[in-house]
């Protein structure tokens, strides 16, 4: 039974990124994109995490995502026919991938990883998340917010500046 | 679920976003690749935290800054392309070349 839904999570993070890689709509993009990270979650979740499952449900699924079908609302011009791929331009993207993808399959099978044993139930607890946060990663933390702020008004400025251009025009 | 089998899973999704990243024409499409790949590189993080390390804090805490940075880079390329379609009326990858040497 586990394992069946083991492969479940799997079928939905590949359905999806297969999706999201070779729909030619971009809505059907979005839609591969919100299948894979629910899959995701759902396989974090059975990682023993559920603080960062419900992350990846909230930020990604819930914002990114979201944010996303946005910007393809506002560029609707551009969704409503999608465009063609080139031949020439998907054959060299899928040579790109195979030599890529060839590369790094050999070298996970010819890897051995080290193992440790799975750590006791109470270091999985949310609260370590946090207190590991605000104490030994705290500079990480405090960088993050000030990343994430420096986004917010870079992307407010961006978005803004032509408009002002556009009224003066 | 085995490290090797989560492994070749996080390839395999690393593969069609990097697909997805250079073969579409659309910036979102190319954007939603840029996405895949680096949820992959999440999923590879929580199968070792999973798996090989004894201190099982380190990979979430490592996993939940990439879905910060994730969030400010999309808010970041999202601006971008909104003003691109406002100036140039178009996103496709191959007809923004001014930039072009």
């Amino acid at each position: 039974m586990e394992l069946v839904i083991q492969y479940l999570f799997v079928g939905l993070v590949l359905i999806g990124g297969a999706m999201a890689a070779l729909s030619r709509h971009v809505l059907y993009n979005i839609i591969g994109l919100g299948i894979s990270l629910f899959g995701l979650a759902c396989l974090f979740l059975q990682l023993g995490s559920p603080f960062v499952a419900a992350m990846q449900l909230l930020i990604y699924l819930g914002g990114i995502t979201v944010a996303i079908v946005f910007a393809m609302m506002l560029s609707v011009a551009m969704t409503l026919d999608p465009l063609t791929r080139t031949p020439v331009k998907t054959g060299f993207a899928g040579v790109a991938v195979l030599i890529f993808g060839l590369g790094v399959y050999g070298l996970i099978t010819s890897t051995t990883f080290a193992t440790a044993p799975l750590a006791a139930s109470e270091a999985w607890a949310v609260g370590r998340i946090g207190s590991a946060l605000l104490e030994h990663y705290n500079l990480v933390f405090e960088t993050l917010s000030v990343v994430l702020l420096l986004a917010i008004i870079g992307a407010i400025l961006i978005a803004r500046s032509e408009r002002e251009g556009g009224e003066s025009a | 679920m085995s490290l090797e089998s989560l492994l070749l899973l996080s390839l395999v999704l690393f593969c069609l976003g990097l697909f997805a990243a250079l073969s579409h024409r659309n910036l979102i499409a190319v954007l939603i690749g840029i996405e895949l790949m680096m949820n992959a590189a999440s999923l590879n993080l929580m199968a070792f935290n999973r798996f090989s390390v004894t201190d099982p804090t380190t990979g979430q805490v490592f996993v939940l800054i990439i879905i910060g940075l994730a969030a400010a880079e999309v808010a970041i390329f999202l601006s971008i392309i909104l003003n691109l379609y406002r100036t140039h009326r178009t996103i496709d990858a191959e007809e923004l070349t001014e930039l072009h040497g």
